[in-house]
């Protein structure tokens, strides 16, 4: 009896994983409040990927842009170069933090003026054919979350 | 083990942990604040640019004031709003130094960045801070005597149009229009402020 007690407690403890989009989390996300009149912006978030396996941020878009990629800043040698990356990989039970001066989402073609305070919503694919829907606060640089001056 | 050599055990090991971690942790006094002090004695060669508002922007412009320089482009999302949004926070903590001190914005990209546009991107960072530009011969003059790197299209690609590489440092000029240090990326305002000031008042 008191084992039967164990595998129903067992199977309630698995059950949740049988969903895979519990497994698959993006939070934190904002986007940089930018000059009047500018053509792209950066976004910021953290993935985190609770699953058994990798996944890949493939696409980013949102219905405020026209369209959205993946970037990433590298300094060498002292010059900024950035590069558009076909995707992102989030290592198993690992998480990918996207914060100024790396990796960003690029948005661009604003359909409208996006001042901070607003709110825009970011829509990440990804290669397994997973999505997440999440939300996105428009902040400027020194109000920003993972800002540390 | 009785329960006082437990608790005994459990703050020596804590003890020697704080010794260790403190080991460890960058000493703030020897730190160097991401600055390289350069002091040329050569005044920066002839070149001449334009700012927002089409006035001529040359040696001239950068005699008798401190000069916080960033060289990028509007089109930049990522790494040219985090130094310029760091110059914001400079520039407010600058106080009265700023009477002696200017910031600019150096375009890359005149292509796309229009007196209108460099007007709209420096003034919603700080309505003083000055932005320029011109064409690649006057900016080659500029940047080839204070040691800075771009390349346009160098990378990139996407939908996003063209990128253009550059130093990500900040650059500061003297009063007498000479290289006088470079402030590495990622830069700290507060600590650049300090540096500046202690500079600007000795």
């Amino acid at each position: 009896m008191p084992r039967r007690i164990l595998y129903l407690m067992l199977l309630a403890v698995l059950w949740p994983s049988a969903y895979a989009d519990t497994m698959l989390h993006a939070h934190s996300a904002w986007v940089r409040e930018a000059p009047p009149g500018a053509s792209v912006l950066a976004a910021y978030l953290t993935i985190e990927n609770q699953g058994d396996k990798t996944e890949t941020l493939v696409g980013v878009s949102s219905s405020d842009f026209a369209g959205g990629e993946i970037h990433v800043t590298k300094i060498e040698n002292g010059t900024a170069s950035m590069t558009h990356l076909t995707g992102m990989t989030i290592p198993a039970h690992g998480r990918q933090v996207l914060a100024p001066g790396g990796t960003h989402l690029m948005l661009m073609r604003p359909r409208r003026t996006l001042h901070a305070g607003d709110n825009v919503n970011l829509r990440l694919r990804f290669k397994s054919g997973k999505t997440l829907s999440i939300p996105a606060a428009v902040m400027r640089t020194e109000s920003a979350p993972d800002h540390q001056h | 083990m009785n329960q006082r050599q437990f608790s005994l055990s459990v703050l020596l090991a804590v003890i020697l942990l704080f010794m260790v971690t403190a080991f460890f942790l960058p000493k703030p006094a020897l730190d160097k604040t991401g600055m390289t002090l350069i002091s040329r004695n050569q005044e920066i060669g002839k070149f001449e640019l334009r700012d927002q508002h089409q006035q001529v922007f040359d040696p001239a412009r950068l005699r008798g004031k401190w000069s916080l320089l960033f060289f990028g482009y509007t089109h930049c999302p990522d790494i040219c709003p985090t130094a310029m949004a760091t110059l914001k926070q400079v520039h407010a903590r600058m106080g009265l130094n700023n009477r002696n001190t200017q910031y600019v914005f150096v375009s890359l990209d005149p292509e796309r960045d229009t007196p209108a546009i460099l007007e709209k991107y420096t003034g919603y960072f700080d309505p003083e801070f000055i932005g320029v530009s011109g064409g690649h011969g006057e900016l080659g003059k500029l940047t080839k005597s204070l040691g800075v790197y771009y390349q346009r299209g160098a990378s990139a690609g996407g939908s996003g149009g063209y990128a253009v590489d550059h130093s990500a440092a900040i650059f500061l000029i003297d009063p007498q229009a000479r290289l006088h240090a470079l402030f590495s990326a990622p830069q700290d305002a507060e600590r650049m402020a300090q540096q500046l000031r202690s500079l600007e008042n000795s």
